[in-house]
């Protein structure tokens, strides 16, 4: 009897603790939610007022008024999908050759890609920079489209993964008359489907969310993407100028910003959750 | 699903016995495209950034070449000790709470309760936040007068506090938010790491007498120690390597409180344009990564072999 009333205590502890931290952590985000829907003058309260008096969608209007949201945010769409499109194919098939290709300096050229997981992406900019002013690229969205094909990290996940796949397979395809490249279409990939998911994944969301290189490459809004567009917008808001701080623009421009992320984070957190696992890497 | 991720980690480490031998092109023709762009964009930067750190360089004009100059300029350099010495401080302030706090979680949340997926989700739901939304939401929070994290503090009697604008404090906000924001990521690979730990193990421990923490102690964090080393590398390059989130929330101040050394990069190189001392100090992330991963490699292997 004592032990297990002992027990079920400790169980109680733990699933209060759970629900605690969970609140904790969701808190934040739950805050900028509230303010962004609340008039500019209800938002500095003493105390602060979790439910709203009133509920406006002024602070969203604001923002597409005052700052080039859209354009940012279509900025932002049409970068990410341009980088995922690019990257899933072109790894897929760097990662197939590396993984199922015996040629000669394989390994060599192998430990080079990999050394470059080593390297911290800042050491890249400068000659980034250097090399897109040289060609008047600067500010378009090729110059932030294409550097992320030569990230590594696409590669090898899936050359992690073809590497497992049973040779019998590729010899069936052999036998049916298929070629290299019918080997690879409609053998392999249909295989790496759920490691493409995690690949699109992780390069997506950090196209989406890249902000040292966009914040570098781009000085207009035509190009602009949402990261840098709401940094530089708070700067102005933010109460650093002098000027008293506003956070219901912030907060609405920050919300819309945060919910395709969320969305899409919460839809695919299987292949999302597995990327994390395989690799420990960001992206 | 942290399950199958770890299976397939281990079924990737096994090598393919069954590639084939190309002499040809063929192989060749697969990796054009991303060996174009491995080389244009990531390999051919990282080498000509190297070359770049020999140079005096502002955007207008060609660059001169000084040889190691910028380096020992480098050393002299007040900002740059000042940013060297804050970076150390936030890779001090972040990577063992990272650590301790990331494996407290994962153990509490792979517990077969009923809100684990509650306590999972929210835990993990930040760090698909980009890194301007984290500004916000925390310039908010940690508003001096309305803000939530002083009104908390002040019902338990303390504060208030100028968490950004102070020279002591902006350092540690900004730490504590960089934990909040990437936790969740952490404590994922620990998820993952429990999942490697046999069971049966655990339960001979409790048979044989042992308590909770006992077994934690003795059976647990060590079958947990490759783990506890990826998340210490992945935290510790992370941190050395801050930028974007002091960006959005204090831009290196309150006077040069929170610079690090990727802020004064990005000063010195997009902001005053010394495009040559700016690669220097890139360079020194770099060297300084490598020896961290080399202190952290040695360490390692001092653990195996005892």
């Amino acid at each position: 009897m004592r032990p297990s009333l002992r027990r079920q205590s400790l169980q109680f502890g733990a699933a209060l603790s759970m629900i605690v931290v969970g609140i904790v952590f969701l808190l934040p985000i739950l805050w900028m939610l509230i303010t962004s829907v609340k008039p500019e003058g209800q938002i500095m309260r003493y105390p602060p007022e979790f439910i709203p008096r009133q509920v406006t969608a002024e602070n969203f209007a604001s923002v597409f008024r005052r700052f080039a949201f859209g354009r940012w945010a279509f900025n932002s769409i049409v970068v990410a999908a341009a980088a995922t499109l690019l990257v899933v194919p072109v790894d897929a098939l760097a990662g197939y050759a590396l993984a199922r290709m015996r040629f000669p300096g394989r390994e060599a050229l192998y430990m080079l890609i990999l050394s470059m997981l080593m390297v911290p992406l800042q050491v890249t900019v400068i000659p980034l920079f250097i090399g897109f002013t040289e060609v008047k690229m600067l500010s378009t969205h090729w110059a932030l489209i294409l550097p992320t094909v030569g990230n590594v990290t696409g590669v090898f996940l899936l050359r992690q993964f073809f590497v497992t796949v049973p040779a019998e397979l590729e010899d069936a395809g052999r036998i049916d008359g298929a070629n290299q490249f019918q080997l690879w279409w409609f053998v392999m990939l249909p295989l790496a489907r759920p490691v493409m998911a995690t690949v699109t994944i992780i390069t997506f969301m950090s196209s989406w969310n890249n902000f040292l290189w966009p914040l570098i490459a781009v000085s207009n809004d035509f190009t602009r993407t949402l990261p840098v567009g709401i940094a530089q917008f708070m700067g102005g808001t933010s109460g650093a100028s002098g000027s008293a701080p506003t956070y219901g623009m912030p907060t609405a421009a920050a919300a819309m910003a945060t919910a395709p992320a969320v969305v899409v984070f919460l839809a695919m957190q299987r292949w999302f959750v597995r990327g994390i696992t395989t690799t420990g890497i960001k992206g | 699903m942290a399950e199958r991720a770890a299976t397939s980690t281990r079924l990737a480490l096994r090598r393919g016995a069954s590639s084939r031998w190309y002499g040809g092109a063929t192989p060749w023709v697969f990796l054009a495209p991303f060996l174009a762009a491995f080389v244009l964009f990531r390999l051919g930067p990282v080498i000509g950034g190297f070359f770049i750190s020999l140079t005096r360089w502002s955007i207008v004009g060609s660059p001169t070449w000084v040889g190691l100059a910028n380096y020992r300029a480098l050393l002299r350099d007040p900002l740059f000790h000042t940013s060297l010495i804050n970076t150390l401080f936030f890779v001090l302030l972040t990577v063992p709470a990272m650590v301790a706090l990331s494996l407290g979680l994962a153990l509490l949340v792979n517990m077969r309760l009923a809100p684990r997926i509650f306590a999972r989700t929210s835990i993990f739901l930040p760090y698909v936040v980009m890194a301007a939304v984290v500004g916000v939401i925390w310039n908010w929070m940690l508003d001096s007068n309305f803000g939530l994290v002083n009104y908390g503090l002040k019902l338990v009697g303390l504060g208030p506090f100028r968490w950004l604008t102070d020279f002591k404090l902006a350092m540690p906000a900004v730490a504590g938010v960089t934990i909040w924001w990437t936790v969740g990521f952490n404590m994922i690979i620990y998820l993952a790491g429990l999942q490697d730990v046999p069971r049966e193990l655990e339960e001979a421990a409790m048979i044989d007498g042992a308590g909770a923490l006992a077994v934690l102690r003795h059976v647990t964090l060590p079958m947990l120690t490759p783990t506890t080393f990826v998340v210490l590398m992945l935290t510790t390059i992370n941190a050395a390597q801050v930028f974007d989130q002091i960006y959005v929330m204090t831009g290196g101040g309150p006077g040069t409180s929170t610079l690090t050394l990727v802020q004064y990069l990005f000063y010195q190189a997009f902001q005053s344009f010394n495009l040559g001392y700016g690669s220097a100090v890139a360079y020194f992330v770099f060297l300084l990564l490598a020896v961290f991963g080399i202190i952290q490699l040695r360490l390692v292997h001092q653990q195996v072999t005892s």
